[in-house]
C-alpha cells in the first residue's frame, strides 16, 4: 500500500487533533499506529478510513485522492474493510446476515452468491457453527472475528483496525490477533492501531508513534522498540510495558 | 411453629420464587390469594352500594343494546384508523426531529409540546370548532379520527425518536464505515431494531388512545362513551349505563395490557 500525506491538518472546532502531519510511505504491508490515548491516531486511522474529512492538507491512499465530500469518501470506503474496538456487529442479524448486508446492498452481489462467499469465509476461519448465531450469543472474540470476516468479504484494498482487542477480554486477544495475523500472510494490508505492543513489534513493517498532534517518530519495529531515543517513546514504552517483562 | 410457617407460605412470596417454573402448589397458593381480594373487593363494592341503597334496573338498559354494541364497535373503529394515522405522524415527527432542517425540526418540537402539555378535552374543542370549520370539514367522525391521530401521534413521535436515538452511534458509525448510505443505514440497520424496541410502548399508547376516545363523546360522535350517556338519559339508569361501559373499555385494554407484558419479556430476552 501506498501512503502520501501532505500537510494534513484536522480540526474539531477550535481543536486542533492533527497538525499538519506529511508521511510518504510506499510498499508498505503493515503500518502500525501506536501512541497516547488522546494523541491523535484514532483520528488519523478515521482519515484514512474515509470517515472523517480532512480541514487542509493532501491525501493519496493507493490510487485515491481523499476529498472532502462525503459521497466520494462513501465511494472510498467501499475499498476498505474498517474494525473497531467492539460492537462492531449489527445486534438484530445473524454473524451470516451481517456478512451479506454490506456484499448484497453496498457491492452489487446477489444474495446466493453472497452468502456462499460468506459461509466459506466462517467455514475457512473455523467460525462456521456461529453462522446463524445474533451476536448476543457470540463471545467477544467470537463477534470479532466475524466482524474482521465482513471487513474482508469484499475484497478491500487494505483493513483497518481500530485497537480491535481493547475492549475484549484477555483470554479472547489472542484468537482475535491469530485471525489478523493469518490475513497479513496471506496478503492483506492493514494499517492497525493497537497497545498490544509484542504484535505490533512482530506484525509491523512500519510503526508511526503519533502524540500531541502528530509523528512524533516513526521507523521499523526495532526502529521504535529497541533503539529510539525520543523521550516521548521510551517514557510511553516503559508505561505500557512496564508489567509484561 | 410449622403453622406460622405455612401461613407464611400462603401469603409470602419467598425470596427465590421464580414466575417461569409454575408448580403446582404455586399455583394453588396464587389462586387462593387472587379469590381473598376478589372477596374482598366485592365486600367493599357491596357496601358502597348498600349505603347508596341503589336498585338495579338492568331491563332498561338491555332495551339499548343495540347502541351500546353499536358505541363499541365505533370506538373501535375510531381508534384503529387513529392508530394507523398517528404512527405515519409520529414516524414523520419523531425523525423531523433529527431533521437537518431548522424549521421542520422547530415545527415539530412545537407541535408535540403544545400537544403533549395541553388538555385532548382543549384540543377537541379547538380543533373542532376552530379548525375544522375553517378548513370546511363538515364530517365529525373524520374529525374525531383527526384529533385523535394528531393527539396520538404527538406521543409516537416521542416514542419513535427515543428509540431512534437508542442504537448507539457506534452501529450508525459502522454501517457508514461498511459503505451503507444513509438511506440504507436507516432502511437495514436503525428501523429494524427501532420496530422491536418501540412495539411494547406503542401498544401501551394503543390503550391510552382507546380510553382517551371517549372524550369524542363531547362533539357527538357516537362512540362508546356517547351511547352510555345517551342511554343513561333515556332511562335514568346511571350505573346500568357506566359500569358495562367501563367492561366494554377493560374488554379491549386487558388483551393490549397482556400484549404488551409479553413483548416486553420477548425484547428483553433479545438483548
Amino acid at each position: 500500500m501506498r501512503l502520501n500525506i501532505l500537510d494534513m491538518t484536522k480540526e474539531f472546532g477550535n481543536h486542533r487533533v492533527l497538525d499538519s502531519v506529511s508521511l510518504y510511505l510506499e510498499d508498505v504491508r503493515s503500518l502500525v499506529l501506536i501512541g497516547p490515548s488522546g494523541g491523535g491516531k484514532t483520528t488519523f486511522l478515521r482519515i484514512l478510513a474515509g470517515l472523517e474529512p480532512i480541514t487542509s492538507g493532501e491525501i493519496m491512499v493507493n490510487d485515491h485522492r481523499l476529498s472532502c465530500s462525503e459521497e466520494k469518501l462513501l465511494e472510498y470506503r467501499k475499498h476498505i474493510g474498517m474494525v473497531y474496538q467492539a460492537y462492531n456487529l449489527f445486534p438484530h442479524l445473524s454473524a451470516l446476515e451481517n456478512i451479506i448486508l454490506p456484499l448484497t446492498r453496498v457491492h452489487g452481489m446477489t444474495k446466493r452468491d453472497a452468502e456462499d462467499h460468506a459461509r466459506s469465509l466462517l467455514k475457512r476461519f473455523h467460525l462456521e457453527e456461529h453462522a446463524a448465531k445474533r451476536p448476543v450469543a457470540l463471545s467477544g472474540g467470537q463477534q470479532q472475528r466475524i466482524a474482521i470476516c465482513r471487513a474482508v468479504a469484499i475484497k478491500p484494498e487494505f483493513l483497518l483496525l481500530d485497537e480491535p482487542t481493547s475492549a475484549l477480554d484477555p483470554e479472547y486477544t489472542s484468537e482475535v490477533l491469530d485471525l489478523i495475523r493469518e490475513l497479513h500472510e496471506e496478503g492483506m494490508d492493514l494499517i492497525l492501531v493497537t497497545h498490544e505492543m509484542g504484535f505490533a513489534h512482530s506484525a509491523a513493517d512500519y510503526v508511526l508513534f503519533i502524540s500531541d498532534g502528530g509523528i512524533s517518530a516513526q521507523g521499523s519495529p526495532a526502529e521504535i522498540f529497541e533503539q529510539s531515543e525520543n523521550h516521548r517513546v521510551s517514557r510511553f514504552l516503559d508505561k505500557v510495558l512496564k508489567y509484561t517483562k | 411453629m410449622s403453622e406460622k410457617n405455612s401461613l407464611q407460605a400462603l401469603f409470602l412470596r419467598p425470596k427465590n420464587w421464580q414466575m417461569d417454573s409454575v408448580k403446582k402448589e404455586n399455583v394453588w397458593i396464587l389462586s387462593v390469594n387472587v379469590l381473598l381480594v376478589g372477596i374482598l373487593l366485592s365486600a367493599l363494592m357491596w357496601f358502597g352500594f348498600s349505603r347508596l341503597q341503589y336498585v338495579f334496573m338492568w331491563e332498561h338498559v338491555w332495551y339499548y343494546r343495540i347502541n351500546m354494541i353499536n358505541g363499541f364497535l365505533m370506538t373501535i373503529v375510531i381508534s384503529i384508523s387513529s392508530l394507523g394515522l398517528s404512527v405515519l405522524l409520529g414516524i414523520f415527527f419523531g425523525l423531523a426531529q433529527r431533521s437537518r432542517i431548522h424549521m421542520l425540526r422547530i415545527f415539530s418540537r412545537i407541535y408535540i409540546e403544545a400537544i403533549r402539555g395541553t388538555p385532548l378535552l382543549v384540543q377537541i374543542l379547538i380543533f373542532f370548532y376552530v379548525i375544522a370549520n375553517a378548513l370546511g370539514l363538515n364530517n365529525r367522525y373524520v374529525a374525531g379520527i383527526l384529533i385523535m391521530s394528531i393527539f396520538s401521534g404527538a406521543y409516537l413521535a416521542e416514542i419513535i425518536r427515543a428509540g431512534v436515538e437508542s442504537i448507539g452511534s457506534t452501529q450508525i458509525e459502522t454501517a457508514r464505515a461498511i459503505g451503507l448510505t444513509k438511506r440504507q443505514t436507516y432502511r437495514f440497520v436503525v428501523f429494524p431494531q427501532v420496530i422491536t424496541r418501540v412495539l411494547p410502548p406503542l401498544a401501551g399508547q394503543f390503550a391510552s388512545l382507546i380510553k382517551d376516545s371517549s372524550l369524542l363523546s363531547i362533539i357527538a360522535i357516537k362512540e362508546f362513551t356517547l351511547a352510555a350517556r345517551e342511554v343513561n338519559a333515556n332511562t335514568f339508569s346511571t350505573l346500568e349505563s357506566y359500569i358495562p361501559l367501563a367492561i366494554g373499555y377493560l374488554l379491549l385494554t386487558l388483551p393490549i395490557s397482556y400484549l404488551t407484558g409479553r413483548l416486553e419479556r420477548r425484547y428483553r430476552y433479545e438483548t
